[in-house]
C-alpha cells in the first residue's frame, strides 16, 4: 500500500488530568474516503485538531503527508471544522476571495471560483452581502465553499452535514462525492451512518479515546454483530453449535451465526443434515446496528 | 514564497476591510473636522479681533491731551482729532459731564509711568479705542522722530538671529537640531495612542468569530500576526496623514489669520546619525509595544476584556515624562539611565535624549539592540499565545502554557 496521507500512531491526549485519547493509531491512504466515527465526546474532534497542530498532542506521532502538519508544507488541505466561523462583518465574496488567495489562487481566479461555487449552491445573489446577514444554513454553504477552494488533495470534514436540511445535505454529499471521484482523500467525522456506508472505504470507531473497530466496512461488520440468516424451509431447523435460533415459526427461521462461523458453513451443515431449503438470505449488521451495539453497551455499562 | 504571498494577502485584506468601514472614517474624520472647526473659529475670532483693534487704533474722535513727556507730536495728534489742553482737572470734569469725548494724560516718563486715559463709556469692548488711540499716538509720534529707517526695522523686532552654543568646547545642538529627531517621538506616541486599542483587539475577531481553526490550518500564525501588525502600521500612517492635513493647510494658507509664528524651516537640521537613531528606536519600540499588546490581546477571551489593559499601556508610555526635566538637565542621573535601558521606558527616554543630543551612539546601539531583541521575544510569545489561546473562547490563557509539557 502507498504511503499514508494521514498517519496517527500511539496518539495520547491529556487535558490536565483527564485523558481524552488513550492510545490511538490509524492511517488514511491516498484516494480513500475514511469515516471517523464515534459518539459525542469520544475524542474525534480532539484528534483532528491535534493532527492539524491546533492542539499539542501529549504523545504520539501525527503526520500529514509524512510530517507534522504545516499549512505551507503539507499540501493542499480543505478543512471544515466542527466549530464553524468566518469573518462575519465582511461580504461573502471578500471572505471567499481572501481564503482563496491564502490557498494559493490569484485574486481573479479566487473570485471566479467563488462565483461559480455560489451559483451552484444558489447563493450568487448574496455575493456582496455581509456574512452575518445570511441564515446559518447559507453561512454553512459559504464555509464549505471556503473548505473546497483550490481543489484540496486532503479533505478533513468534521460533521459536514451539521446544520443542513435534507435537501442541502444531499447537495453537500454530492459535492463531497465529486471531490472523492476527482481523487481527493477524504477524512470525514460524522454521525450519518448511511452516508458512511455509501461513501466510505474504511472506518474507525472510537469510544472513550480507544479504537473499537478499524478497517473496511465489511471487516467492521464481520467483527461486530454476527451474520443473521433468514431461512425458509418446510422442515424444523435443528439446534446446532454453529448458530443460535433467534426465532422459528412454521416454514421460516431467523438464525444468528456463532462467532467465527460463516453463513456458507451453516448452509452446508443444514444440507448435510438433510434439511430442504427454499430460501436462504444472509444479512450483515448495518453500521447503525454496530454503532448502537457499541454505544448501547456503554450506556448499559453506565446504567450498571 | 508562499509565506510572502500570504503576508501580502493578509496585509491587503486587513487594510482594505478597515478602510471600507464607515466606523473607521467617522472616527478618523472626527479629529480633523474638530481641528478644522477650532481653527475656523480661531481664524474668525482672530480676524475679528485684529480688525477691531485696527479699527480702534484708527478710530477718529475728539479728545484733549496733556503731554508732559514731550514725545507727542501736535501734528500727529491733530490729525486724529487731538487738542492740547493745560488743565487736567478741567478736562476730566468735561469728560464726566459729557462735553468732551476723551482726555489723555501722557506723563513725563511714559516708559515707566502710566498713561492716564479718561473717556465717555461706550461699552466694555468699544472703550478699548481710547487706550488704542493713546498708545498709537505716542508710538507714531516716537517713530516720526527716528530718521534712520533701519532703526525702525530693528525696533519692529524683525530680526534674523543665528545662535551657536558650546558644551565642553564642542558645538551643542540648537532647537533646529532637536526638532527633527523628536518628530519620531511624536510619531511613536501617535501610533501607539491611535492604534494601541486596535493592536490589543487585533486577534480578537478570529477568536470571537471562531475563524481561528480555519485560519491556523490555512496560514502560519506568524504570517497572520505580522500581517496584522503591518496593516495596523499602514492604517496608522493613513490616520496620521488625515490628522496632519488640516494643520498643514492651516500653516500654509492661514498662518497670519491664526497668528502662527513664521517658523524658519531652513533652521531645521536633519543630521543623518540622530535621524537614523531616531528611526531605529521608533521601529524597535513599535515592535516591542505591538508585541506586548498583541500578547495581552491573545490572552484575553474578549475584546472588552482586552480593552481594559489599554490604560495601563498608555500610562507606561508617559512614565518617562515624570522625569523629563532630569532627562534634559542631567542625562547621567541614575534614574535617567534606568529609564534609558528599561525596555518599556527606553523608547521615549532614548528618543528625547537623542533629540537633545545627550544620547551617545554606543548607548543608542545598546538601546536599539535591546529593544529589537526584547521586541522579537515578546512578539514570538504573542504568536505562541495566539496559537495556544485560539481555542480558548471563553477563558484567559495561562502563561504557564508557554512552558514545554512534561
Amino acid at each position: 500500500m502507498s504511503e499514508a496521507v494521514v498517519h496517527i500512531q500511539n496518539f495520547r491526549m491529556n487535558f490536565g488530568r483527564t485523558t481524552v485519547i488513550k492510545d490511538l493509531s490509524f492511517d488514511v491512504y491516498p484516494g480513500e474516503t475514511f469515516g471517523f466515527l464515534g459518539s459525542n465526546g469520544s475524542g474525534k474532534t480532539t484528534t483532528i485538531r491535534a493532527l492539524l497542530g491546533i492542539y499539542q498532542a501529549t504523545s504520539g506521532i501525527l503526520h500529514v503527508n509524512g510530517a507534522p502538519f504545516s499549512p505551507e508544507r503539507s499540501g493542499k488541505l480543505g478543512y471544515l471544522p466542527e466549530e464553524r466561523g468566518l469573518y462575519k462583518k465582511e461580504s461573502v465574496i471578500d471572505v471567499m476571495a481572501y481564503f482563496g488567495r491564502l490557498k494559493g489562487l490569484n485574486k481573479k481566479s479566487a473570485v471566479a471560483w467563488s462565483m461559480n461555487y455560489l451559483e451552484r449552491v444558489q447563493l450568487a445573489d448574496k455575493a456582496k452581502v455581509r456574512l452575518d446577514k445570511l441564515s446559518s444554513g447559507q453561512q454553512q454553504k459559504v464555509q464549505l465553499g471556503v473548505t473546497l477552494m483550490n481543489d484540496p488533495v486532503l479533505l478533513i470534514l468534521d460533521e459536514p452535514t451539521k446544520g443542513f436540511d435534507p435537501v442541502n445535505r444531499k447537495l453537500l454529499m454530492d459535492i463531497i462525492d465529486e471531490q472523492r471521484m476527482a481523487g481527493a482523500t477524504v477524512l470525514m467525522v460524522t454521525h450519518q451512518m448511511e452516508e458512511v456506508e455509501r461513501l466510505c472505504d474504511r472506518v474507525i470507531l472510537l469510544r472513550d479515546g480507544v479504537a473499537h473497530a478499524y478497517g473496511t466496512i465489511e471487516e467492521v461488520q464481520s467483527k461486530f454483530g454476527a451474520e443473521i440468516i433468514f431461512v425458509q424451509s418446510p422442515e424444523i431447523i435443528p439446534l446446532s453449535s454453529l448458530y443460535e435460533i433467534k426465532r422459528q415459526v412454521k416454514g421460516a427461521a431467523e438464525l444468528v451465526a456463532r462467532p467465527g462461523v460463516s453463513s456458507t458453513e451453516i448452509l452446508e451443515a443444514l444440507i448435510e443434515n438433510g434439511i430442504s431449503i427454499t430460501s436462504y438470505v444472509p444479512k450483515k449488521p448495518s453500521l447503525d446496528d454496530i454503532f448502537l451495539e457499541v454505544y448501547g453497551a456503554k450506556a448499559r455499562e453506565g446504567v450498571a | 514564497m508562499a509565506r510572502r504571498h500570504n503576508l501580502g494577502t493578509v496585509v491587503e485584506f486587513e487594510v482594505t476591510r478597515t478602510l471600507k468601514r464607515r466606523r473607521f472614517w467617522v472616527g478618523t474624520l472626527l479629529v480633523p473636522v474638530a481641528i478644522g472647526a477650532v481653527l475656523g473659529l480661531n481664524i474668525v475670532s482672530n480676524s475679528s479681533t485684529t480688525q477691531k483693534a485696527e479699527a480702534q487704533k484708527n478710530e477718529k474722535f475728539d479728545f484733549a491731551y496733556i503731554d508732559r513727556s514731550g514725545y507727542v507730536e501736535d501734528e500727529v495728534a491733530r490729525a486724529v482729532g487731538g487738542t492740547p489742553v493745560t488743565n487736567s482737572e478741567e478736562a476730566i470734569s468735561d469728560v464726566k459731564s459729557g462735553k468732551l469725548t476723551a482726555f489723555f494724560y501722557f506723563p513725563s516718563n511714559p516708559e515707566t509711568q502710566r498713561i492716564l486715559v479718561y473717556g465717555e463709556d461706550n461699552g466694555v469692548f468699544d472703550n478699548g479705542k481710547y487706550s488704542a488711540v493713546a498708545g498709537a499716538l505716542l508710538t507714531t509720534s516716537a517713530q516720526s522722530k527716528i530718521v534712520d529707517k533701519k532703526l525702525l526695522t530693528i525696533l519692529a523686532n524683525n530680526l534674523k538671529i543665528h545662535t551657536q552654543t558650546f558644551s565642553a568646547g564642542r558645538e551643542s545642538g540648537s532647537i533646529g537640531d532637536a526638532i527633527p529627531p523628536l518628530l519620531f517621538l511624536l510619531i511613536f506616541y501617535l501610533v501607539i495612542l491611535l492604534l494601541g486599542n486596535q493592536m490589543l483587539t487585533s486577534t480578537q475577531e478570529e477568536k470571537e468569530n471562531r475563524v481561528t481553526e480555519m485560519i491556523l490550518t490555512t496560514l502560519n500564525p506568524t504570517t497572520l500576526v505580522v500581517g496584522k501588525i503591518i496593516a495596523l502600521f499602514i492604517i496608522g500612517i493613513v490616520q496620521m496623514a488625515i490628522f496632519i492635513l488640516p494643520t498643514l493647510v492651516s500653516y500654509i494658507f492661514f498662518r497670519n489669520e491664526l497668528r502662527i509664528p513664521n517658523f524658519d524651516l531652513a533652521a531645521l537640521n536633519f543630521s543623518l546619525i540622530p535621524m537614523v537613531i531616531g528611526l531605529l528606536i521608533l521601529i524597535s519600540g513599535f515592535v516591542l509595544f505591538t508585541g506586548t499588546l498583541v500578547a495581552v490581546g491573545a490572552i484575553m477571551p474578549t475584546a472588552k476584556e482586552a480593552g481594559q489593559i489599554y490604560g495601563v499601556v498608555v500610562t507606561l508610555l508617559f512614565v518617562p515624562f515624570w522625569v523629563i526635566s532630569l532627562v534634559a538637565s542631567d542625562p547621567q542621573a541614575l534614574i535617567v539611565q534606568v529609564f534609558t535601558y528599561f525596555p518599556y521606558s527606553a523608547p521615549v527616554t532614548a528618543m528625547v535624549r537623542n533629540g537633545l543630543g545627550s544620547l551617545p551612539t554606543w548607548q543608542a546601539g545598546i538601546v536599539i539592540s535591546e529593544l529589537f531583541i526584547f521586541g522579537y521575544v515578546v512578539l514570538r510569545m504573542a504568536i505562541r499565545l495566539f496559537a495556544l489561546g485560539s481555542m480558548e473562547y471563553s477563558k484567559k490563557v495561562s502563561l504557564r502554557r508557554l512552558l514545554p509539557r512534561k
